[in-house]
C-alpha cells in the first residue's frame, strides 16, 4: 500500500494544549506507512481578503503547501464559546483562498476534539463540520470523538491503556476513509 | 434620554468591506444621542490561553471598548459558511480569562452581509450560538440577512431608498432593545 500523509490541525495554540497532547498520542497509533504532519497555525496573520491580490506571506504559503501535500486532514479542536477557536477558523480561511484555489477541496477529513467538559467539544465540531462540508471535504462520520480530558487519557505521550482500543477504532476508520478517497 | 454608546464589530478587515459599509450606513439611521464606536480587530494577537492575565495592549484596548459600550452591533460576512476567524478571535479574546468576559450581559444584534443570495445567514446562525454562549442578550428580530447589491448603500454612504424603511425599522428596534438594558 502507498504511504499516506495526514495533516493534523490542532485548534489550540497554548503550550500544554490537551488537544495537542491527545493528537500527538493518537498519531502514534497510526499504522506503518501513515505519517502525521502537524500544521502550525499560531504564526499566521489574520486573514484579510486584500492580501489575496499579493504573493502570500511565508507562513500562509507554508500552510497552503502543507495542506496541498496531504492525503487527508485530521482536525483536533477545543471548544471556545460553543464554537471552534478563531485561530483555527483563521487558518481554514487562509487555506480556502484565494477564491477558487482552496487547497482543502476534495481532501478527506476527520474531526475530533478534547475538552475538560462532558460535552467534549460537540458544538465546536458541529460548526466545524458545517465549514468542512462547504469546503468539499468528505468527512468521516463515525466513530464520533467527543473526548473528555481526564488524568490517564494520555500517559508518557501515549494514549492510556484504558482508551487505546477506542482510539485505535477511530484511527483505523479514519485511515481507511482516507485510503478510500485516495482511490 | 441617556446618550447610548454602541460598539460596532465588523467581521471583515478588508478595506472596501461590504459589511463595514453597511454598518456605517446603519449607524447613520440612529438618533444623534447614539454614538457608534467601530472596534478595531485586525491587529489583535491570536487568543492563547497561556496569555490570560497578561493582555497585549491591543487586547486591553478591545476590552476597554467593549466595557464602554451599552450594546454591541455585529455585522459580519460569511467565510466558508461561518464567521471569519478574525471575528471569532476578537470574540475569544473578549471572553477570557474565564469568569471575566467583557461581552457577558450586554445587549447585541447580529447582521449578515454577503454578495451571495444566502446573505450571510449561516454566519449569523453560528454567531448567534457564540453570542448565546457568551451570555449576550441578542435581539431576535428583525432578522438581518443582507444581500449586498448595487444601491444598497448609496454614493453618500446612506442606506439606499429601496431599503431604508427596512433598515430604519431594524435600527429603531435595536436601539430600543439596548435602552432596556442601559
Amino acid at each position: 500500500m502507498s504511504t499516506l500523509n495526514i495533516a493534523v490541525v490542532v485548534g489550540s495554540i497554548r503550550k500544554d494544549s490537551y488537544n495537542r497532547q491527545f493528537a500527538e498520542a493518537l498519531a502514534r497509533q497510526f499504522p506503518a506507512g501513515v505519517t502525521a504532519t502537524f500544521i502550525r497555525i499560531d504564526d499566521l496573520p489574520l486573514y484579510c481578503q486584500d492580501d489575496d491580490a499579493n504573493p502570500p506571506a511565508p507562513a500562509v504559503a507554508r500552510l497552503r503547501q502543507e495542506i496541498k501535500a496531504a492525503d487527508g486532514v485530521l482536525f483536533v479542536t477545543p471548544e471556545y464559546n460553543r464554537s471552534m477557536p478563531g485561530v483555527l477558523k483563521n487558518a481554514i480561511d487562509h487555506a480556502s483562498r484565494p477564491w477558487g484555489q482552496s487547497v482543502w477541496a476534495g481532501k478527506p477529513a476527520g474531526v475530533v476534539g478534547v475538552s475538560v467538559g462532558a460535552a467534549g467539544t460537540a458544538m465546536a465540531q458541529q460548526h466545524l463540520r458545517n465549514v468542512l462540508s462547504y469546503l468539499a471535504m468528505p468527512q468521516l462520520g463515525q466513530p464520533e470523538m467527543f473526548i473528555q480530558w481526564k488524568d490517564g487519557l494520555v500517559e508518557g505521550g501515549r494514549i492510556g491503556a484504558a482508551s487505546q482500543a477506542f482510539v485505535q477504532k477511530f484511527v483505523d476508520a479514519f485511515v481507511g476513509w482516507v485510503r478510500r478517497q485516495a482511490g | 434620554m441617556k446618550p447610548l454608546r454602541i460598539a460596532v464589530v465588523v467581521g471583515s478587515i478588508r478595506q472596501d468591506s461590504y459589511s463595514r459599509r453597511f454598518a456605517q450606513a446603519l449607524a447613520r439611521l440612529a438618533p444623534d444621542d447614539v454614538k457608534f464606536d467601530f472596534i478595531r480587530i485586525d491587529d489583535l494577537p491570536h487568543y492563547n490561553q497561556d496569555h490570560d492575565g497578561h493582555d497585549a495592549p491591543e487586547t486591553q484596548r478591545l476590552k476597554r471598548a467593549i466595557e464602554a459600550a451599552d450594546g454591541v452591533l455585529f455585522v459580519t460576512p460569511e467565510y466558508s459558511r461561518s464567521i471569519p476567524g478574525v471575528l471569532k478571535n476578537a470574540l475569544d479574546l473578549g471572553a477570557r480569562p474565564y469568569g471575566q468576559s467583557r461581552w457577558a450581559g450586554k445587549p447585541a444584534a447580529a447582521v449578515g452581509v454577503s454578495p451571495g443570495a444566502m446573505a450571510g445567514s449561516m454566519a449569523v446562525q453560528h454567531l448567534r450560538n457564540v453570542l448565546a454562549a457568551m451570555d449576550m442578550r441578542t435581539l431576535a428580530g428583525p432578522e438581518m440577512y443582507i444581500h449586498w447589491q448595487d444601491g444598497l448603500v448609496d454614493a453618500e454612504g446612506r442606506v439606499g431608498e429601496g431599503s431604508r424603511a427596512f433598515a430604519q425599522r431594524f435600527m429603531d428596534t435595536f436601539i430600543d432593545w439596548v435602552r432596556r438594558f442601559a
